[in-house]
């Protein structure tokens, strides 16, 4: 492996260019978002595409802050995706210790049903869900969408996967040292499960961030609403100018854009950070 | 066991709504009643603060509170939050037919023809829209806009290839020419003849105007053929935009007008309120433009067209019944349709003196032609108020895209559309 | 009480993996007091996540559920329906060519998604200059706004003058096809959509998946003298098991639930999917929220629930064997 032969001279230029072409692909949207986010609105839609606008019109950017209350909005989507985060980590990674370390009565079962229930469309259960939360006051809380979202059946599932791959025998002897299963989830199961932790993060932070119809039933007062509901409204409000939905879609995408980045360092942290290589 | 299920069910909706009927109060201490008020698209639609400013300076103790449900989903939402009686609000705009049906079915609106007759409300001066939405004897909604379709056209495109300018007595063999007549150039000089926008009632509902059919009715549809026909040669001629293009680029049918890529667009009269406001905030390149009257069939009055309402209703879970009932004959009535004309939009009471306020707003075009086409002669709605609505509509829809992105043929299209028109009937 | 399980360590040793060496015990008086103490730890594990999801979403599905036999509107009476919302879904056209092509998306997507999401995680996983860059970039469609993405997407698959059919055309492509504008081609180009939006997000699962795998596995290949190729059939394949079987579960579902993407893509302008592209979970908004008919809707996501779950449990035997 340490002499690079010609053919993997040759595998790593293919391999360049499959990544460059690939990273092409996935970023022209966003470039085109980003040109439209700076167009008047009758040029945003005209072929041939005009990638680079010929005057920049900076002014989106500062509309979107004054049209709708974006900062109320976003304050409360940073504080409902933090509770949100924090929650659904704490109990999923609890609840997979159980599923995937833990032999009891019903388990497999249980486990099905758990998995079941995420088949189930929401639009299905909506309206039962809203009345019984309703009649237990939580209509236009902040609280109904923390309960929606902190405990899901996904988090449970992939941190079970995850904890599959540690070796049993590192909890059987840490059993034998003395210590409670309590103690093995806590001491040896979450440090070592962090690539799964930061990647659950990731998702539950996206989720909440990005979730519209949770906020658009339950959050109808604007000192409530979420960053999605103002964006969604903005659309629906403004829709011809698509200059202005753009510069709102920007700013939306950044936080999350912000937290992968702070987190993908956690992807190669793992049990054996070498991996595989060349 | 089917007797337990229900029971238990019924049990517990019940018990969802004894929790909910707790919530709201009905006058706070100082005596003022607070109405709630559901609405869509609060930010960019000037009458709602003008008409409650209104009512609270005529009734000092009372104070109107709106929650914007956005208009995407609005009916969607709307419904959600009714449903279980257990909503906060005292009286709910109503954005379309179906909607309005949907919730007359679950027995969530207040019949207000009891109220209507007790206060003398003569409801023919609604030019028969409350019959048009009544059910029987009742009626749940009462409407306070009224829109109607037009022709936009530019007067500047019409002078540069001198070319008269549309009339308020079109036939459809005269628009379809003009529009052809005024097609030019190509690339981003290319202005075409017309324009429709991508909903179904663009082109769909030429057919009924001449008041043989209910686009509910189901069966033959192949009364619509002829227009069909004549969207898809304008459309293969290149006298309009191609239907699939504009499905697929999420073209709003104001941006085409504004940079004078189009001589001519029908379109409901509250693209008017619009263009006034966007031509005085210079967005619009089409300054110098005018109205005329729907293009009609042979035989058919001029100023016949299609009409879609926007309505007041009164949910039945409020206990501010009476109060919401005062709000509601405000907005629908005389000073509330004075206060919409004086925001250039069109209040359903309409008159010539409402006419006339709204040709003097400034910004609206100043020949007399435009000020002509205000005047409605026959007025159908887009929807008619139908036990299916929701479903049909859904059916239109689904055929038109059908035809005009050319997956289907227009015989095929229509065979097939009255044929699921027809099974929805039967279930 | 964790005292006793302390002593009583190896009972619960036990885990239920395919790959696992449980130590067979012998069930004795004591074994089975440990067992209603290991399951009391078990229960306590999962009981935060648990009671939140029974009492919030589990409550309200079997209601749903029960609604299927009923006619609902939301407000008014119940009235007992027994089958009839089966019949009727099961005569409906739309809702069968809903469920056809459900299937056909999600057998379009789920493998394809699988393959290069993996392929692009093993990519990402070696030591390539930028590959910071290259997965914040590939993680980017997984993020924004489907609203701003479906409308970017559209523009440039526009039927005549997006950039893609451009391109086509100068490729010497005649007729390029009318992606979502032509029956024929809408499902594949919604299919082709979907790869693009979630192949970030189960590389990302991927890549947390890589990390898990011993390196002394790779070392030991190398000293027996296996190719690269070997090496991932033989070594990375088989420990990503568990990765490739939650993604797998997970995508397959999320396909089956398939619905603002469809609705955006091809529901753009008249606002109504056709036969060619309509979606179970469509037809179920359809039925709830613009017919309200609770009952059919209820149904119909019964109907939806049940392949999910023979799939799901299909897909957990394999996953054993």
């Amino acid at each position: 492996m340490m002499i690079e032969s010609t053919g993997q001279k040759v595998l790593k230029v293919l391999l360049y260019v499959f990544l460059i072409i690939t990273a092409a692909i996935m970023l022209l949207p966003f470039l085109w978002m980003l040109s439209a986010s700076l167009k008047q609105d009758r040029d945003v839609f005209t072929f041939p595409i005009q990638w680079i606008p010929a005057e920049p019109e900076w002014a989106n950017y500062s509309r979107i802050w004054t049209q709708i209350p974006l900062l109320t909005y976003i304050l409360n989507t940073v504080k409902l995706t933090i509770i949100v985060t924090l929650l659904q980590l704490f109990t999923s990674s609890f609840a997979a210790y159980a599923f995937s370390k833990l032999r009891f009565k019903g388990r497999n079962a249980l486990f099905l049903g758990y998995i079941a229930t995420i088949a189930v469309p929401w639009q299905a259960y909506m309206v039962p869900q809203f009345m019984m939360l309703r009649s237990m006051g939580l209509n236009n809380t902040h609280l109904a969408i923390i309960i929606l979202q902190a405990f899901s059946a996904f988090g449970v599932f992939m941190m079970k996967q995850f904890y599959e791959g540690v070796p049993t025998e590192l909890c059987e002897a840490a059993r034998i040292d003395g210590m409670t299963e309590y103690g093995i989830y806590a001491r040896i199961m979450l440090p070592l499960a962090k690539p799964a932790l930061s990647t659950l993060t990731i998702f539950t932070f996206v989720n909440t961030w990005n979730d519209f119809l949770g906020p658009y039933i339950y959050l109808t007062r604007d000192q409530l609403k979420t960053i999605q509901l103002g964006l969604r409204s903005f659309i629906g409000q403004y829709s011809s100018e698509y200059g202005l939905i753009m510069a709102g879609s920007v700013v939306t995408m950044i936080p999350v854009i912000a937290v992968f980045l702070a987190l993908q360092k956690y992807f190669v942290e793992g049990v054996a950070s070498s991996g595989l290589k060349g | 066991m089917k007797k337990t299920l229900v029971a238990l069910l019924v049990a517990l909706m019940a018990m969802t709504s004894v929790f909910a009927a707790g919530g709201s109060e009905d006058t706070s201490a100082d005596g003022t009643t607070t109405l709630t008020w559901a609405i869509w698209d609060y930010a960019t639609t000037p009458y709602y603060d003008a008409l409650i400013n209104a009512y609270e300076a005529a009734n000092p103790n009372v104070n109107v509170e709106v929650i914007d449900l956005g208009s995407a989903d609005y009916q969607t939402a709307l419904q959600i939050q009714l449903s279980g009686g257990g909503s906060e609000f005292d009286v709910v705009a109503v954005k379309d037919i179906p909607g309005y049906n949907n919730l007359v079915k679950a027995g969530l609106l207040v019949d207000l023809a009891p109220l209507a007759q007790a206060d003398g409300l003569d409801t023919s001066a609604y030019g028969g829209i409350v019959e048009q939405v009544s059910v029987g004897d009742s009626f749940y909604e009462l409407p306070f806009r009224s829109d109607f379709w037009v022709v936009f056209y530019n007067k500047d495109l019409f002078d540069a290839a001198g070319v008269p300018y549309p009339t308020n007595d079109m036939t459809f063999e005269e628009y379809d020419a003009l529009a052809r007549q005024m097609t030019s150039g190509s690339g981003s000089s290319k202005v075409y003849g017309a324009h429709y926008h991508t909903w179904r009632s663009a082109i769909q509902l030429f057919g009924i105007l001449d008041g043989e059919h209910q686009i509910t009715d189901g069966g033959d549809y192949s009364y619509l053929k002829p227009y069909y026909e004549m969207a898809l040669a304008q459309q293969a001629d290149g006298v309009v935009q191609d239907y699939a293009t504009l499905k697929t680029s999420n073209i709003h049918y104001s941006g085409v007008f504004y940079n004078e890529s189009v001589a001519m667009e029908n379109m409901g009269s509250w693209f008017i309120a619009t263009l006034i406001a966007q031509t005085k905030a210079g967005a619009n390149d089409a300054e110098n433009w005018g109205i005329v009257k729907y293009p009609h069939a042979e035989g058919v009055e001029p100023g016949t067209t299609l009409g879609t309402i926007t309505a007041l209703a009164i949910p039945s879970s409020t206990d501010k019944q009476d109060a919401a009932w005062d709000f509601v004959k405000f907005v629908c009535g005389e000073e509330g349709a004075k206060v919409l004309a004086g925001t250039g939009n069109f209040p359903a009471l309409s008159n010539d003196e409402i006419n006339d306020i709204i040709a003097a707003t400034p910004g609206f075009p100043q020949d007399e032609q435009s000020k002509e086409a205000l005047n409605v002669a026959q007025l159908y709605l887009e929807m008619p108020l139908h036990d299916k609505s929701a479903e049909i509509e859904v059916v239109l829809n689904e055929y038109h895209d059908q035809i005009m992105t050319g997956n289907m043929s227009v015989d095929d299209g229509l065979a097939e559309m009255g044929r699921r028109v027809d099974e929805v009937l039967a279930n | 009480m964790f005292s006793r399980k302390e002593k009583e360590g190896p009972a619960f040793t036990a885990n239920g993996l395919p790959i696992d060496r449980s130590i067979r015990i012998e069930k004795s008086q004591a074994a089975r007091r440990a067992e209603v103490n290991r399951n009391l730890v078990a229960y306590s594990f999962i009981a935060p996540n648990f009671i939140g999801f029974a009492v919030f979403t589990l409550v309200p599905i079997v209601f749903a559920f029960a609604l299927a036999f009923l006619n609902w509107n939301g407000n008014t009476e119940m009235t007992w329906a027994g089958l009839d919302n089966f019949k009727y879904i099961f005569t409906n056209e739309m809702f069968l060519a809903s469920l056809k092509n459900t299937f056909v998306y999600t057998i379009g997507t789920v493998p394809l998604t699988l393959v290069v999401s993996l392929f692009l995680a093993i990519v990402l996983n070696q030591k390539v200059r930028g590959r910071n860059f290259f997965r914040t970039v590939s993680f980017f469609p997984y993020v924004g706004s489907l609203v701003a993405i479906t409308a970017v997407w559209n523009m440039l698959f526009n039927p005549s003058m997006g950039p893609v059919n451009e391109i086509l055309i100068r490729l010497g492509v005649e007729n390029p096809p009318r992606w979502i504008a032509d029956n024929d081609w809408a499902m594949f180009t919604i299919v082709l959509f979907s790869v693009w939006k979630y192949m970030g997000y189960y590389m990302v699962i991927y890549l947390a998946g890589l990390q898990g795998i011993n390196s002394e596995l790779y070392e030991a290949a190398s000293i027996d003298g296996v190719n690269t190729w070997q090496k991932f059939w033989y070594v990375t394949l088989p420990q990503l098991k568990n990765t490739t079987f939650f993604i797998l579960i997970m995508l397959t579902i999320q396909c089956f639930k398939v619905y603002d993407i469809v609705y955006m893509l091809a529901g753009a302008g008249s606002g109504a999917l056709s036969e060619a592209t309509t979606v179970l979970v469509y037809e179920i908004y359809n039925s709830a929220f613009r017919y309200w008919r609770l009952g059919v809707a209820s149904a119909e996501a019964l109907v939806l629930f049940a392949i999910v779950l023979v799939v799901t449990i299909v897909q957990f035997r394999l996953d054993k064997d």
